[in-house]
């Protein structure tokens, strides 16, 4: 039970961080804290059910190939919006172009 | 208080007080550091649920590589800038709000899953090599795919922009 009302204290925090932060690199970090705390509720449901370790660790290894990506091209998407705009914060993206 | 309890309540503090200084910290470089902490935490709690596997991997992908990712982007976007990295914020009551409630609904609904503190044991890495390789053989391969795919959209993402 602790697990549980730890992760969703982060996962509250993280989603505090994506509403609240006005640059990209903060609302990435806060992406990655709520992709943490699903991780660390699903390990420890997992662990407190006695669900097959080897499904928890699967599960929980395709989590953090996800999680890599999305670093990477949100990471590079703001490096290609810095080198065009000169900009990164996500209330001055008003525009989509193709 | 046993090693074992000692362990969880040094992977709690990690974990929440990384995730409040990511979360209210300005600087990038202490907001990055404050995530390492945060990463390390997570780490520390799959090794304490006896997920070593797991424990490591989070360390090598995500400390070891996307931390330091992040710090490489952050020097090399910014580098231009005179004064010193900042993240801008607008601290408000709606957003507090909503996190909150969206954290209260997600503890609710979810308390009737987990029953008493569970005990860790020992969990090794063959399990996890026998499910991705025998059951979910299929969803490690598209995972494979999915990276691939992750590193074709980088290049052509970074290649976009030098090009306009």
């Amino acid at each position: 039970m602790i697990a549980l009302a730890v992760a969703c204290a982060l996962f509250s925090l993280g989603l505090y961080a994506v509403l609240s932060r006005r640059d990209i690199i903060g609302v990435l970090v806060g992406v990655e804290i709520m992709l943490g705390a699903g991780s660390v509720l699903l390990a420890s449901l997992g662990a407190a059910s006695g669900a097959s370790s080897g499904s928890v660790q699967a599960i929980g290894v395709m989590v953090l190939l996800l999680a890599a990506a999305e670093a990477a091209v949100g990471l590079s998407l703001l490096l290609s919006l810095y080198r065009t705009s000169g900009r990164s914060r996500v209330d001055e993206l008003s525009e989509v172009s193709g | 208080m046993t090693a074992q309890s000692a362990g969880l309540a040094l992977a709690i503090a990690l974990m929440l007080a990384g995730a409040i200084g990511a979360v209210l910290l300005k600087e990038v470089m202490r907001v990055m550091i404050a995530l390492g902490a945060f990463l390390f935490g997570v780490a520390a709690m799959y090794a304490y649920l006896g997920y070593s596997f797991l424990a490591i991997a989070q360390v090598f992908v995500y400390v070891g590589g996307v931390l330091v990712l992040m710090v490489f982007a952050v020097m090399t976007a910014r580098r231009a800038d005179g004064e010193r990295p900042a993240i801008v914020s607008r601290h408000d009551v709606g957003s507090a709000a909503v996190a909150a409630g969206v954290g209260a609904m997600l503890f609710l609904s979810l308390r009737t899953a987990f029953g008493d503190t569970s005990v860790p044991v020992s969990r090794s890495a063959s399990d996890l090599a026998s499910e991705l390789l025998g059951p979910r053989l299929v969803a490690f391969e598209a995972a494979g795919v999915f990276l691939l795919a992750a590193l074709v959209a980088v290049a052509v993402i970074l290649k976009g922009g030098e090009e306009r």
